[in-house]
C-alpha cells in the first residue's frame, strides 16, 4: 500500500546538514520516489536538536518526529551524534508517560551518499506513522481527573519524633556561626504547627529556632547557588544533600564555601495527607509527635495520624536518610535500607496502568488547574537558570502565554527535560505546586529511564558526570533503531 | 432588602442546576487535593455532593472576572491583489460575557472584586472585558463557617460573614442555608426560586457567624499602617531580610483575590493573530525588566516590597485607605516556604526587624520547643519572655515535640510491625488509648509547659 | 455599577490600525516612524497635548510607549522616534512605509506649558531623550511670544547618534531659540561643543531666574544633570522631566509601571523633580 494514496500527515524531520539532509539530496537527484508528508528542518548537526525540538512538534500536533543525522563516528563535529544518541534515545523512552507513542518518533543515520537508504527510511517511517494514524489531539482526549491516592508501603522505619540530637545540632551551627559562617540554613516553626519554614541563622538566637523534624520538608540546597562565593552552611536530610552534591557537581556552588551539616531522617510529611485528615477550614492549634505517630489538635479536637499515613512518598522509599555529603554529622545515622527490588515509583505506578490516550487524559486534566506560576521551578535545586529561564524568553518562544494545557505541559516538559540527568528527586516541584499537580512524575520518568539505560542516579557522587554530558562510542544499552 | 430564604442541600443543588440551564455556573470542585473553580453543567450540579460545593477554592475565584488568559483582540490581514506586499488589517474585538453565577465564593473572595473594581473600573480609563464580566455575574456567596489558620480578615476590615462584594449570602444551619439577597442583582437570581421564608432563623444564622468570628486570631492592633509602610521603603535591609527564604516564584500573586497586574503578548503574524491579556507577578523580575536592561526592581527584595508596598499602602493611598488585600491567607498557605504577609507588615509596621523565629509568636511556643529529653524543666523556662502577644501568627503553633525515652532507631523499630493496629487504635482513639498516653495528648493541648512536664514525669 | 457596556467603540486596548507613511533614519539605531490612523473620523478627531505618549503596536509582535513627538499643531501625521533594543522595538525598524501599525494614544500626562507662560525655559536632551524634548520645544517655539528666552542643549555620545539631524539646521539658527549641541567625545569635523551634557550645562550656566528647566535623557545623565541644575540654584518645581518604565497597559492597571502609588503611564510620565521627590525612590 502506497502511502501517496491517502493524505498526508503531518511529519517533522530534523536533518543534519552534513549527511542526512545529503543523503535525503541524493535520493533526490536520484528521483527517488518517496513519501511527502515529511517537513524538513535542516540543523548543522543531530546534537543541535534539542529534545524539546521534539517534544514541542510532538505537543503541538505533529503525527510524527524523525531526526537524521551522520553515522556514529561520522559526525563532523566528531561527537555530536554520540550526544544526540543519547538525548534522544532517552527521549524516545520518556514519551509514554505523557501518552506518547514512542514510534511516533524516531531517530536513525543516513550518510549524505545514502539515498536508496534514505528513500528507506522517510517510506519507512512514513509508512509506520500512517499506520498508526493522526495524532491523538489534546482538544478532543477526554480529561481525567481521577488520581488514586496510592499509601506506598515503607521500606524503612518512619518516625516523627523530635531528634534526641537536635540540641548537639544547634550547637553544631553556633560552633561554626562563631568561627566566621556567615549564616546557617536550616528550619524553624512555620505560621501553624504543622509549616515549619526555612530560617538563614546568624545569631546563637536564631539558632536556638532551628527545628528538626518531619514538617522539615523544603530542600535548603534551592538557596545555596544564591550565596555562591559567600560563607555559609546548610543543614540537610539524606534528599536534601543530593541536591548540594548534584550543584556541588556542577560547579554551581563550591565546596570551600558551604558546610553541610546532617542529621539521621525519618521521614517528613506530605501536608495535603495531613490536612486531608482534618476537617476544612479548622484552625490548627498544636501538634505533638510521639514516635510514628502524628496528633493534631484543631477546633478543639485532637486528630491522630501516623507517619505511615501522611509521609510523603519520597520518604517512603527513601535510601539515603542519612546526608551523603556532610561536614558535620550530628547524632546516629539512621539505618539505610536496601532499595525496593520492584521498583515501585508512586505516580508512575498509577500513569503506567493506564493507556497512551488515557495517560494524555490523566495530564490534560491535571494540567487544567495550573495557574502556570511556576513555584515548581522556584522551588527547585536545579532550576538554577533562575531570572533567565528559557520558557520566559520571547526569542526563541518556547512556550506562549495562552493558558491551554498543550502551552502548561510544555512548561513542566521543559522542567523536566532540562533536569534529566540533574534531578534528584527531591519532589520539591510537587510539594510546592499549589494546585497538588503531581508534575514530579515527568521527572521521575526520565529518571526511570536514565536509571536504565545508563545505570545513573543523580546527587550520589560530587565526581560523577551526568550521563547526557558524556558518550561512548559503543553504547551497550542502546539499540540500534535501523528504519531502513 | 435583606429577605431571608431557607434551602435545604437539595433545594439548593437543584436551584444551581436550573440556573445553569441559561447562566454559566462556576462552583468550586475537588480534583486532586486541591478545589478548583469549574463551569459545571445542570447534570453535574444535580448530582454533586452539597459538601463538595462549598469548600474554598484553592486559588481564588479571580478567574471568574479577569481569567488566566484572555484575548483582547484578534487581527487579520488581507494582501493587495495588486501589490502583495500592501496589507488591510482589521481588528476584531471578542469582548462579550456570558451571564454567570459564581457560587460558593467566601466573603474575603467576593471583597476581592470589590478591591479589583476600583482600578479596572473605576478610574480614567475601564476595563471593558472585566466590566463585561462583572456585570454579568453573580456572586453567591458562603459565609465561613470557620477560620483557617492563616485567616486574618479582620486584619483588613471584614469579617467571616461580610456581605460586601457579594450579591446573595447564605450561611450553613442547622438542615440546610439560610440564603440573603443583599443587591438587587442577587434578588433577581432567585426569581423563581422555590425557597421558604427564613425570618425565624435570623438568630440561627447570627450564632453561626458569630461563632465563625470567634475562630479568627484577634484583630490586629496595628495603626496608621500605609505611612508606616510607606516609610519602610528605603530600609532595603529589612526587606532583605524578611525575603531571604523568598523564592520568587509568584505563586502568592497568581493565587490572590486580589492581585491586578496583567501582561500583554502577541501571538501568531499580522496575517492572522491575537493579543492576549494573561496574568502576571510583580514577584517576577521580567515585571518590571526594561529592553535597556535597567530594572527598577531587580532583586526579589525590591519586588516583595512591592508587592507589600502596593497592598498596604500605594493602593490605600490611591483609593481612600482600602488595602488591596482581603486577609484570605492563600499567599501564606500555598507558599512554598510559608511567606507570611502577616508578619511582613506586622514587621514593616512596627519598626523592628523581626525574626519570626522569637517575636511573632505566642509564650507557650518557645517553650516547648525545648521540651526534650534532656533536662526538660530548665529549658522550658528559657525562651518564654520573647512573646509578643498580639503577633500575627497568633495562632498557637508548636513544633511536633521529643520523643523523650525513645532513640530514633528505638522510635522508628517502634514504628515497624504495627501498621494496622495502630489505624485501628487511631481510628478508636482515645478511649482505647492508655492512660499515659491520654495525659500525653491533653498535655499537648494545654500548654507545652506542662506537656513537657508529663514527658518528664513519664520517663 | 455600570449598564453592561462592554465599550467596545471606546476599548482602550483596541488600537486604531494607522499607516506608516515614511521613515527617517535618525541615527544607526534611531527611526523616526510617521504614521496617521486608517479611519479618517478617528484621524480627525484625533487630538493631545505635549509629553503624551502611544503605544505603538507591530500585529504578531506586541506593542511599546513611545511619546508622540511632533507638536499637535502637525496635523498630518503623529511621529514615533524608537531606538532599536528589544524584540518590539526591532520590529518597528522593519516597518516601511504604507506598512500597518496599531496606535492607541494619547496615553498619559503632558507638559504643564501653561504654568510656563512668560517664563525662561532651558530644554535639556540627552540621546533618544531628545524626543519628549521636541515635541513641547517645538509646541512652545510656536507660541514663542508666550514666552521668555528659550535654549535647547542636545547632547549625543556621538555625530552619528545624534537624531533629528534635518531639525538640527534650523534649530542652530532659529530666532526663539538658542540651541547648543554637544558630543561625548572629540569627532572630526563637528563644529559644535564636546563634553558630557552636566559640564556643558555649567559652563553655559543659564540663570535660575523666571526659568523651567526640561531634561530627559538616559538615567545616568538624568542623575548628574539634576545634580547640576540644583548647583546652580534650580527649584525643585522648576525642574521637569519624563520618566520611562516597562509598561503594557497604558492606562493604569496592568500594575508594573508605578512608582508608589502612581503609574508612569497614567500620571505620567512628565513629572516634576519636586513631585518624583514625594514619590519613593525606585528608579
Amino acid at each position: 500500500m502506497s502511502v501517496l494514496a491517502g493524505k498526508e500527515l503531518r511529519i517533522v524531520g530534523f536533518l543534519c546538514n552534513w549527511c542526512s539532509y545529503g543523503g535525503a539530496d541524493t535520493a533526490g537527484t536520484a528521483r527517488a520516489v518517496q513519501p511527502t508528508d515529511l517537513r524538513i528542518i535542516r540543523v548543522p548537526c543531530s546534537g543541535r536538536v534539542n529534545p524539546l525540538f521534539v517534544l514541542k512538534a510532538l505537543i503541538n500536533g505533529a503525527d510524527g518526529v524523525l531526526v537524521s543525522g551522520c553515522h556514529p563516528r561520522d559526525c563532523h563535529y566528531s561527537a555530536g551524534n554520540y550526544y544526540a544518541r543519547r538525548r534522544l534515545e532517552l527521549l524516545k523512552e520518556f514519551l509514554p508517560v505523557i501518552g506518547i507513542n514512542p514510534d511516533r518518533f524516531e531517530y536513525t543515520w543516513v550518510s549524505a551518499s545514502e539515498g536508496q537508504r534514505w528513500k528507506d527510511v522517510v517510506t519507512n517511517f512514513t509508512n509506520r506513522i500512517h499506520a498508526l494514524g493522526p495524532a491523538p489531539r489534546w482538544e478532543d482526549v477526554p480529561a481525567r481527573y481521577d488520581r488514586p491516592e496510592e499509601l506506598i508501603e515503607s521500606i524503612r522505619p518512619l518516625g516523627c519524633g523530635e531528634h534526641p540530637a537536635l540540641p548537639e545540632l544547634r550547637q553544631a551551627v553556633k560552633d561554626a556561626l562563631a568561627e566566621g559562617l556567615e549564616g546557617v540554613l536550616g528550619w524553624k516553626k512555620g505560621f501553624d504547627a504543622v509549616h515549619a519554614e526555612p530560617v538563614f541563622m546568624t545569631t546563637p538566637e536564631e539558632v536556638d529556632s532551628l527545628i528538626w523534624g518531619p514538617f522539615n520538608v523544603h530542600n535548603l540546597a534551592v538557596y545555596l547557588p544564591q550565596y555562591k562565593g559567600r560563607k555559609i552552611g546548610v543543614v540537610v536530610k539524606g534528599c536534601d544533600s543530593k541536591g548540594v552534591v548534584e550543584l556541588l557537581a556542577e560547579n554551581l556552588i563550591s565546596r570551600e564555601d558551604v558546610k553541610i551539616f546532617g542529621m539521621g531522617c525519618n521521614g517528613t510529611v506530605s501536608l495535603p495527607r495531613i490536612l486531608a485528615k482534618l476537617p476544612e477550614g479548622v484552625k490548627i492549634e498544636s501538634c505533638t509527635g510521639r514516635g510514628n505517630k502524628i496528633t493534631v489538635t484543631a477546633g478543639g479536637q485532637d486528630y491522630e495520624m501516623t507517619m505511615a499515613e501522611v509521609a510523603q512518598d519520597k520518604c517512603r522509599l527513601c535510601t539515603k536518610p542519612n546526608a551523603v555529603l556532610s561536614d558535620v554529622f550530628v547524632g546516629t545515622p539512621t539505618t539505610e535500607p536496601a532499595a525496593p527490588a520492584d521498583g515501585r515509583l508512586p505516580g508512575l505506578r498509577f500513569l503506567d496502568s493506564l493507556s497512551l490516550e488515557e495517560r494524555m487524559g490523566y495530564w490534560k486534566g491535571q494540567m487544567e488547574r495550573c495557574i502556570a506560576c511556576h513555584a515548581c521551578r522556584g522551588a527547585c535545586p536545579m532550576c538554577v537558570c533562575r531570572d533567565y529561564c528559557v520558557s520566559d524568553t520571547r526569542d526563541p518562544a518556547w512556550v506562549t502565554q495562552e493558558d491551554t494545557v498543550q502551552q502548561k505541559l510544555f512548561f513542566q516538559l521543559i522542567h523536566a527535560q532540562h533536569l534529566a540527568g540533574r534531578c534528584t528527586g527531591c519532589t520539591e516541584c510537587e510539594r510546592a505546586c499549589p494546585m497538588d499537580i503531581p508534575v514530579f512524575a515527568l521527572k521521575q520518568q526520565f529518571g526511570r529511564m536514565i536509571q536504565k539505560i545508563f545505570s545513573y542516579g543523580a546527587g550520589l557522587d560530587v565526581n560523577a558526570t551526568p550521563p547526557l554530558l558524556t558518550y561512548q562510542v559503543e553504547e551497550p544499552t542502546i539499540k540500534e533503531h535501523d528504519l531502513a | 432588602m435583606s429577605s431571608l430564604l431557607f434551602a435545604t442541600p437539595k433545594d439548593l443543588t437543584s436551584w444551581l442546576a436550573k440556573l445553569a440551564s441559561d447562566h454559566r455556573v462556576l462552583a468550586p470542585r475537588q480534583e486532586g487535593p486541591s478545589v478548583v473553580y469549574r463551569p459545571r453543567t445542570a447534570e453535574q450540579l444535580a448530582s454533586d455532593d452539597i459538601d463538595a460545593l462549598l469548600r474554598r477554592a484553592t486559588a481564588s475565584p479571580k478567574q471568574a472576572m479577569l481569567p488566566q488568559c484572555e484575548t483582547l483582540m484578534t487581527f487579520k490581514s488581507v494582501k493587495d491583489a495588486e501589490d502583495p506586499s500592501k496589507l488591510t488589517t482589521t481588528l476584531e474585538n471578542p469582548c462579550v460575557a456570558e451571564p454567570t453565577v459564581l457560587f460558593g465564593c467566601r466573603p474575603c473572595d467576593a471583597r476581592g472584586f470589590v478591591v479589583l473594581d476600583r482600578p479596572y473600573l473605576e478610574g480614567k480609563f475601564k476595563d471593558p472585558y472585566y466590566g463585561a464580566r462583572r456585570e454579568a455575574t453573580v456572586i453567591v456567596t458562603q459565609a465561613c463557617p470557620s477560620a483557617f489558620s492563616s485567616c486574618f480578615c479582620n486584619w483588613v476590615g471584614s469579617h467571616p460573614s461580610d456581605k460586601e462584594g457579594s450579591d446573595i449570602l447564605f450561611t450553613a444551619v442547622e438542615g440546610g442555608f439560610v440564603l440573603e439577597v443583599v443587591t438587587e442583582k442577587g434578588q433577581a437570581l432567585l426569581e423563581g426560586a422555590d425557597f421558604a421564608d427564613a425570618s425565624d432563623r435570623a438568630a440561627d444564622v447570627e450564632a453561626v457567624h458569630e461563632a465563625a468570628a470567634a475562630t479568627l486570631p484577634s484583630p490586629s492592633t496595628l495603626t496608621d499602617v500605609p505611612a508606616k509602610v510607606a516609610a519602610r521603603f528605603t530600609d532595603i535591609a529589612f526587606w532583605e531580610k524578611e525575603t531571604v527564604k523568598c523564592l520568587s516564584c509568584g505563586a502568592c500573586t497568581y493565587l490572590c483575590p486580589t492581585c491586578q497586574c496583567f501582561t500583554i503578548t502577541d501571538e501568531g503574524s499580522q496575517l492572522d493573530g491575537r493579543r492576549l491579556r494573561s496574568w502576571d507577578s510583580c514577584m517576577t523580575p521580567l515585571f518590571t525588566l526594561e529592553t535597556s536592561g535597567h530594572n527598577p526592581r531587580p532583586t526579589k527584595a525590591e519586588r516583595m516590597r512591592n508587592r507589600i508596598s502596593h497592598k498596604f499602602s500605594f493602593y490605600p493611598e490611591r483609593y481612600d485607605g482600602f488595602f488591596s488585600c482581603v486577609g484570605c491567607g492563600r499567599c501564606v498557605v500555598s507558599c512554598p516556604v510559608s511567606l507570611d504577609i502577616r508578619h511582613m507588615v506586622k514587621a514593616a509596621v512596627e519598626g523592628v526587624v523581626l525574626d519570626a523565629g522569637k517575636s511573632g509568636e505566642p509564650a507557650e511556643v518557645p517553650a516547648s520547643e525545648k521540651a526534650e529529653e534532656k533536662a526538660p524543666v530548665e529549658e522550658v523556662k528559657a525562651p518564654a519572655e520573647v512573646a509578643v502577644p498580639e503577633a500575627p501568627t497568633a495562632v498557637p503553633t508548636e513544633p511536633v515535640e521529643a520523643v523523650p525515652a525513645e532513640s530514633v532507631e528505638a522510635a522508628a523499630a517502634e514504628v515497624v510491625p504495627v501498621e494496622p493496629v495502630e489505624a485501628a487504635a487511631s481510628a478508636a482513639a482515645p478511649a482505647q488509648a492508655t492512660p499515659a498516653s491520654r495525659t500525653q495528648k491533653s498535655a499537648g493541648r494545654t500548654t507545652s509547659r506542662s506537656s513537657s512536664k508529663s514527658k518528664a514525669k513519664k520517663r | 455599577m455600570s449598564e453592561h457596556d462592554c465599550g467596545c467603540s471606546k476599548n482602550p486596548y483596541l488600537p486604531e490600525v494607522a499607516t506608516v507613511l515614511e521613515v527617517i533614519t535618525e541615527s544607526p539605531t534611531i527611526k523616526s516612524f510617521r504614521v496617521r490612523f486608517d479611519n479618517e473620523d478617528a484621524w480627525n478627531s484625533f487630538t493631545f497635548q505635549p509629553g503624551q505618549v502611544g503605544q505603538l503596536s507591530v500585529f504578531g509582535v506586541g506593542e511599546s510607549t513611545f511619546v508622540i513627538n511632533t507638536p499637535p499643531s502637525c496635523r498630518d501625521y503623529i511621529q514615533f522616534s524608537v531606538m532599536r533594543a528589544g524584540e518590539v522595538t526591532t520590529a518597528i525598524h522593519k516597518l516601511q512605509a504604507g506598512d500597518k501599525v496599531g496606535v492607541r494614544a494619547p496615553l498619559g500626562n503632558h507638559f504643564p506649558y501653561e504654568q510656563w507662560k512668560g517664563k525662561n525655559i532651558v530644554f535639556v536632551g540627552g540621546g533618544i531623550g531628545m524626543a519628549p524634548i521636541r515635541t513641547i520645544m517645538l509646541h512652545v517655539m510656536e507660541h514663542a511670544s508666550e514666552y521668555g528666552k528659550l535654549s535647547l542643549l542636545y547632547g549625543a555620545r556621538s555625530p552619528e547618534d545624534m537624531a533629528y539631524k534635518a531639525d538640527l539646521p534650523g534649530w542652530l539658527e532659529s530666532d526663539v531659540l538658542h540651541t547648543t549641541l554637544t558630543i561625548d567625545r572629540e569627532a572630526p569635523n563637528w563644529p559644535h561643543r564636546v563634553g558630557m551634557i552636566p559640564n556643558v550645562l555649567k559652563e553655559l550656566a543659564p540663570s535660575p531666574d523666571n526659568t523651567i528647566a526640561v531634561l530627559c535623557g538616559p538615567p545616568i545623565m538624568i542623575k548628574f544633570t539634576l545634580a547640576a541644575f540644583r548647583e546652580m540654584g534650580f527649584k525643585d518645581e522648576n525642574i521637569i522631566t519624563t520618566l520611562e518604565r516597562r509598561m503594557k497597559c497604558g492606562i493604569g492597571i496592568c500594575g508594573r509601571c508605578n512608582l508608589g502609588g502612581k503609574y508612569v503611564c497614567l500620571d505620567g510620565p512628565v513629572f516634576s523633580q519636586a513631585q518624583l521627590n514625594e514619590l519613593p525612590p525606585e528608579m
